[in-house]
């Protein structure tokens, strides 16, 4: 089982298969292309993305329906094309949460607050149900060209 | 803001050595081409925005004070109710 080496977790064992590729890395991170989600029982319902090549970069993200439970997906043609949901580029409907993809937003701070990035979720490719050798998952920082969401949403309640 | 009305075709400089010339402006959309050196970023706003975001999400402090506000955001909300603030 291969292992990955984290400064947060430390060493952490995974399968093959969790592993996701991310072709074109991730904005400012462009030469990160692996990365591992984590989730511990104590800190549900967090999930961390763990580089595997850099053991110091680890992003919190949260799932997107948790931010925003009626968030619209609007994920770019160009971004469709790499993940490979080239279905969708026909019938220009967007992927379904939890159907044909996983969402996440990263979080970070700003002014001493938790926001999420909801101007760029992450999207990840799953595996197609049945797949005897599933191929590995992929992923997009799926940014979009509108303004209907913020880079900066605050989450979670007044700072006292 | 400095606003310049420019028709296709047209350009203008910024500086020594960046060109923007307007190729094409039809049905609300504008397309640019750029002559910049190589070292110098050209980036959509919203790809910089995520760029600017993604490096202080990954600042390793920042993330551990964030794990610790976000699991005492959880722990504080009664089971099963909504967490999104509006």
């Amino acid at each position: 089982m291969p292992q990955a080496q984290t400064q947060q977790f430390g060493v952490v064992d995974y399968q093959e298969e969790d592993a996701i590729d991310f072709p074109l890395g991730l904005p400012a991170f462009e030469q990160e292309h692996l990365f591992l989600t984590i989730e511990r029982p104590q800190t549900k319902p967090l999930v961390f993305l763990q580089s595997l090549c850099r053991a110091d970069l680890c992003f919190v993200a949260l799932p997107l329906l948790v931010v925003d439970p009626a968030y619209k997906l609007s994920v770019s043609a160009e971004d469709l094309r790499v993940l490979g949901l080239t279905e969708f580029l026909e019938s220009g409907r967007q992927p379904a949460i939890g159907t044909n993809v996983e969402a996440l937003v990263i979080m970070a701070v700003t002014n001493s607050r938790p926001t999420a990035n909801l101007l760029a979720p992450v999207i990840v490719s799953l595996a197609a149900p049945g797949d005897k050798k599933p191929s590995r998952r992929v992923g997009v920082q799926a940014i979009r060209i509108d303004r209907d969401y913020s880079h900066e949403h605050p989450w979670g309640p007044e700072p006292c | 803001m400095l606003v310049i009305r420019r028709k296709a075709g047209e350009s203008f400089r910024i500086g020594e050595d960046v060109e923007i010339q307007i190729l094409e402006a039809s049905g609300g959309q504008v397309k640019i081409g750029i002559r910049a050196p190589r070292d110098v970023p050209v980036l959509r706003t919203e790809v910089w925005v995520t760029a600017v975001q993604n490096q202080k999400a990954a600042c390793a402090a920042a993330a551990e004070s964030l794990t610790d506000q976000i699991v005492r955001q959880f722990l504080t909300l009664p089971p099963n109710s909504s967490s999104s603030s509006k």
